[in-house]
């Protein structure tokens, strides 16, 4: 029998026969200078036995879906027209050769294998390769393969378990695939059809419309208002320190802040009326900081941009790449937590060659491993992020590679090791009617933190003896005074944890759409500059930035004020923030100003859609029921938007040619 | 005659409750002009409800009824205590413990019909029922998401965090105004759960200092009411003084 097996990208392909081949394998060449054929024989075991393989691969999607020739004009047939004209899925012109070589190789085999990577868009690029392997055979087996890295063992196991392609994530790409089309074609020849006659700096710019780009543009333009618009307002406190054996302790005040300075001075007056402080409460008990969970595609593009200086797009790239080449396991994933019979211990071991982190790693292996945290997130196809193998950074190509891997490793490295631990002082005093609490902390065991330097948590100094029920005059009170500042533009990190939490764009997607606003040029990247002369920081408990501003430390600020001290030192390090040009903002302020119940400027419509994928992959609706419920939805949009046309533009004759007049 | 020994026994009735007495006339009025009339429990909660929605300025309470000492609001005073329970109702409401902005900013949000429970953006419910507690979405990070499995943080119920401290407008039968501010927590008093014009009796021993009525559980019964006229005008003047405050532009 002979069995044709087609992956995603050459890499795998390569990878793939080299495992299967026992490396006794012939190569030949195909009319695309980057797809080779792989022919070598290989036992499937009970499915198919004994098999003379051929091992090829496509570049991605082969097929694109266009509008027939007579939509090509941007203004005839009007727009509107594209939510229901024809479609037709063809073969994309870069990719003729690569359909030919399937459809050829494809007719002396009697079954075909799909290899593609095991995801949503993985599975329908499986349906594009086995319909132009159906042109040249239309009597094929068709199976696939599940597997999620190309280490040996894993790749031999799934050749032995070939499943069957998913048609429901077929459909979900599919339905995807034609919405982007028909909305995103839609929505851009009528911003460009309209805009682009307002003249100055529209007539020379790609207006392009896309259901996740604009919320992208959205979130940023939304961020900049809210620092443009704020306005400081003072605050006041009441600090209490106490000096014993040499130690200054600080007492903080149990009401934190109030924003009027008479209540805090009848408060103050009452403490120190009162005169003697007394002891309500002292506790000393263990304290841990959690070691990271497994990571996923949205935490590593995260933590990549806050530490590792590149974009998530960046980070992306890097780990596509290394995982092609068998480094790490497939880069993306949504799961948190690892399968209770993955080995995890052999893993580790692989990296105690290291010599950066080996003797880390020797470390767990010789008894410290710890099997990592459960997250509560599972994709049900990949693993989380892990290395496969040990690569010495002479080995990768290039210095991202070098990042992303090392921080790939030294984070699966932490997430296998124990907490950290310390002690934690807490102490409670009444002074008059007010309370006040210290908290002291002290580092114990490293742990994981050894080889997680991303990570910092700095202990306090240790504070002295206070006994229950003890009473004692306060060495100092007095009253604080501070600011409010704005909140900071959103980072990388910030903006995608905002499109995860709002559903725009999947793991995998985000820093695309990122890096699309930005060649837009709808938002602009500035480095983050230090703000001077802030007291404190801390604007609004709600607000979306906290958990990205910070960066370092700010996980431990959160958890228990362990961190409180590093968390204040904000910023620096290359962060980029991400502000809204004049075109952005005219955007996104034309589209809320018209409105109607869902501007394209807000997350909600594009959730929607990114829900009802879900849905068709979990067979609770069909494909053709989400095209017509989504198209018609976008298509009420397009007419009040036609409607209001003058609203949008008069938003850009006030933001972008500065003209409040119109 | 009969509504004149009627509104007697409610007004003893009332007194028993602890209020202080309306006038006869005022309670004739509130009587239901039905004859004959209800029950004397029934009568006695309903004048009672009247009491609450009245503005007590305005001649209902008894010449006797306490008031606030004259110098209750004097600053140079260090500290006094009320010498008895006193029946006030209240004019304003400002949470001390929150920004001015941050509360435009709740509102405008608000008003734009989203809200937000930690990063995600929700859409509130277009037909006005408001069952969205606010969500103070927890700074979470991927350390602390195991441990709120619910992923949303923060105030569970009323909306208004333990640590609130809350400032108050209060005016008692003769139109004497004070400041009233939260000393301990309490629980009923918060903005969007203490109405304007609601009743409050601050009981004798309640603690004046600098010229400010301190709040504690202890000395403060809340009982409830509002005034309808001054709730709305309240409430919908909000954000336009919010902003006036921090000298934003309130046309935005």
């Amino acid at each position: 029998m002979r069995v044709l097996c087609v992956a995603e990208k050459p890499s795998i392909a390569k990878a793939v026969a080299q495992h299967l081949s026992g490396g006794r394998s012939q190569t030949h060449n195909s009319r695309n200078k980057y797809i080779k054929n792989y022919v070598f024989d290989y036992d499937f075991g009970q499915e198919w036995g004994n098999c003379t393989v051929t091992m090829t691969s496509v570049l991605g999607h082969i097929t694109e879906l266009v509008f027939p020739s007579e939509y090509k004009d941007w203004r005839h047939p009007p727009p509107e027209r594209l939510f229901d004209a024809p479609v037709n899925t063809v073969i994309s012109e870069d990719k003729t050769d690569i359909a030919n070589n399937i459809e050829q190789q494809a007719r002396y085999a009697q079954a075909l294998c799909i290899w593609t990577d095991c995801d949503r868009e993985g599975e329908h690029i499986g349906h594009e390769i086995c319909e132009a392997a159906k042109k040249g055979n239309n009597r094929l087996q068709i199976k696939r393969a599940k597997f999620s890295n190309i280490e040996r063992a894993h790749i031999l196991n799934a050749a032995r378990n070939l499943i069957m392609l998913d048609d429901k994530q077929v459909n979900a790409v599919s339905a995807r695939i034609e919405l982007d089309l028909r909305i995103g074609f839609a929505f851009t020849r009528f911003l460009s059809n309209n805009l682009k006659p307002l003249g100055g700096p529209l007539a020379n710019l790609v207006l392009s419309y896309g259901s996740c780009q604009f919320p992208t543009l959205g979130f940023v333009v939304d961020r900049y208002f809210r620092v443009k618009n704020f306005r400081p307002e003072p605050f006041w406190s009441i600090k209490v320190m106490h000096r014993r054996d040499g130690i200054d302790v600080n007492f903080t005040w149990s009401r934190h802040r109030l924003f009027d300075r008479a209540s805090v001075i009848v408060l103050y007056e009452r403490c120190l009326l009162a005169k003697m402080a007394h002891v309500t409460k002292v506790q000393e008990k263990p304290t841990k900081k959690w070691r990271p969970l497994p990571l996923t595609t949205v935490e590593m593009q995260k933590m990549a941009t806050r530490f590792l200086r590149m974009s998530g797009q960046q980070a992306m790239e890097a780990a596509e790449k290394l995982y092609n080449k068998g480094f790490i396991s497939y880069p993306r994933t949504e799961t948190d937590r690892f399968d209770i019979g993955m080995n995890l211990r052999d893993l580790v071991q692989k990296q105690a060659v290291d010599n950066r982190w080996g003797q880390f790693a020797q470390g767990l292996v010789d008894g410290g491993f710890q099997q990592p945290r459960q997250g509560r997130h599972d994709d049900k196809a990949h693993p989380p992020i892990h290395p496969i193998i040990n690569a010495t950074s002479s080995v990768l190509d290039n210095d991202y590679e070098r990042r992303v891997y090392e921080f790939v490793v030294r984070r699966f490295l932490a997430c296998c090791s124990e907490d950290a631990k310390g002690m934690a002082t807490d102490i409670d005093i009444l002074y008059g009617e007010e309370l006040f609490h210290a908290h002291g902390v002290i580092v114990l065991e490293r742990n994981y933190l050894d080889v997680y330097v991303y990570e910092k948590w700095t202990g306090t100094a240790i504070l002295p003896k206070f006994s229950m029920g003890e009473r004692f005059e306060p060495f100092e009170a007095h009253i604080t005074e501070g600011k409010t500042v704005a909140p900071s533009y959103l980072t990388e990190a910030d903006l995608i944890s905002l499109m995860d939490a709002n559903g725009i764009g999947t793991d995998a997607t985000m820093a695309e759409h990122i890096q699309k606003i930005q060649d837009r040029e709808y938002v602009a990247t500035v480095p983050r500059t230090r703000r001077q002369g802030v007291e404190e920081e801390e604007f609004d408990e709600q607000s979306p930035a906290q958990g990205g501003r910070g960066g370092r430390g700010n996980r431990g600020a959160s958890r228990g004020r362990v961190g409180a001290v590093v968390s204040r030192a904000r910023g620096g390090g290359g962060v980029m923030e991400f502000i809204p040009t004049r075109l952005g903002v005219a955007l996104i302020e034309g589209f809320d100003r018209m409105n109607f119940e869902t501007s394209l400027g807000k997350p909600f419509l594009r959730k929607e859609m990114e829900l009802k994928m879900k849905a068709v992959c979990e067979g609770r609706t069909s494909r053709q029921v989400v095209l017509n419920e989504s198209i018609d939805q976008y298509r009420q949009v397009y007419f009040q938007s036609q409607e209001k046309l003058n609203v949008l533009k008069a938003a850009c004759r006030e933001y972008i040619f500065q003209n409040n007049g119109g | 005659m009969n509504r004149l020994s009627k509104a007697a026994e409610v007004q003893n009735g009332l007194h028993s409750q602890g209020l202080p007495s309306p006038t006869l006339a005022w309670i004739q009025n509130a009587l239901p002009n039905r004859d004959p009339l209800p029950p004397l429990l029934a009568l006695i909660a309903t004048v009672k409800a009247r009491l609450m929605a009245a503005d007590i300025t305005n001649a209902v309470l008894d010449s006797s009824a306490p008031s606030f000492p004259a110098n209750i609001a004097n600053p140079e005073v260090k500290e006094t205590k009320l010498e008895r329970d006193v029946l006030v109702q209240v004019l304003d409401i400002d949470n001390l413990t929150k920004s001015k902005w941050e509360q435009v900013e709740e509102l405008e949000a608000i008003a734009r019909g989203e809200q937000t429970t930690g990063r995600e953006m929700i859409r509130l419910p277009t037909n006005g029922e408001e069952e969205e507690e606010l969500g103070y979405g927890s700074l979470a990070t991927q350390n602390l998401s195991t441990a709120r499995p619910g992923g949303r943080g923060g105030a569970a119920g009323s909306g208004t965090p333990k640590n609130s401290t809350h400032r108050l407008v209060l005016q008692d039968c003769k139109g004497n105004k004070v400041y009233g501010l939260e000393l301990k927590r309490i629980d009923k008093i918060g903005i969007g759960t203490l109405n304007i014009g609601e009743k409050i009796i601050v009981k004798k021993g309640a603690i004046v200092a600098r010229g400010v009525l301190l709040l504690e559980p202890s000395t403060c019964v809340i009982m409830g009411g509002k005034i309808d006229a001054w709730q709305k005008a309240w409430f919908d003047g909000r954000l336009t003084r919010l902003k006036e405050t921090v000298g934003a532009d309130i046309r935005g």
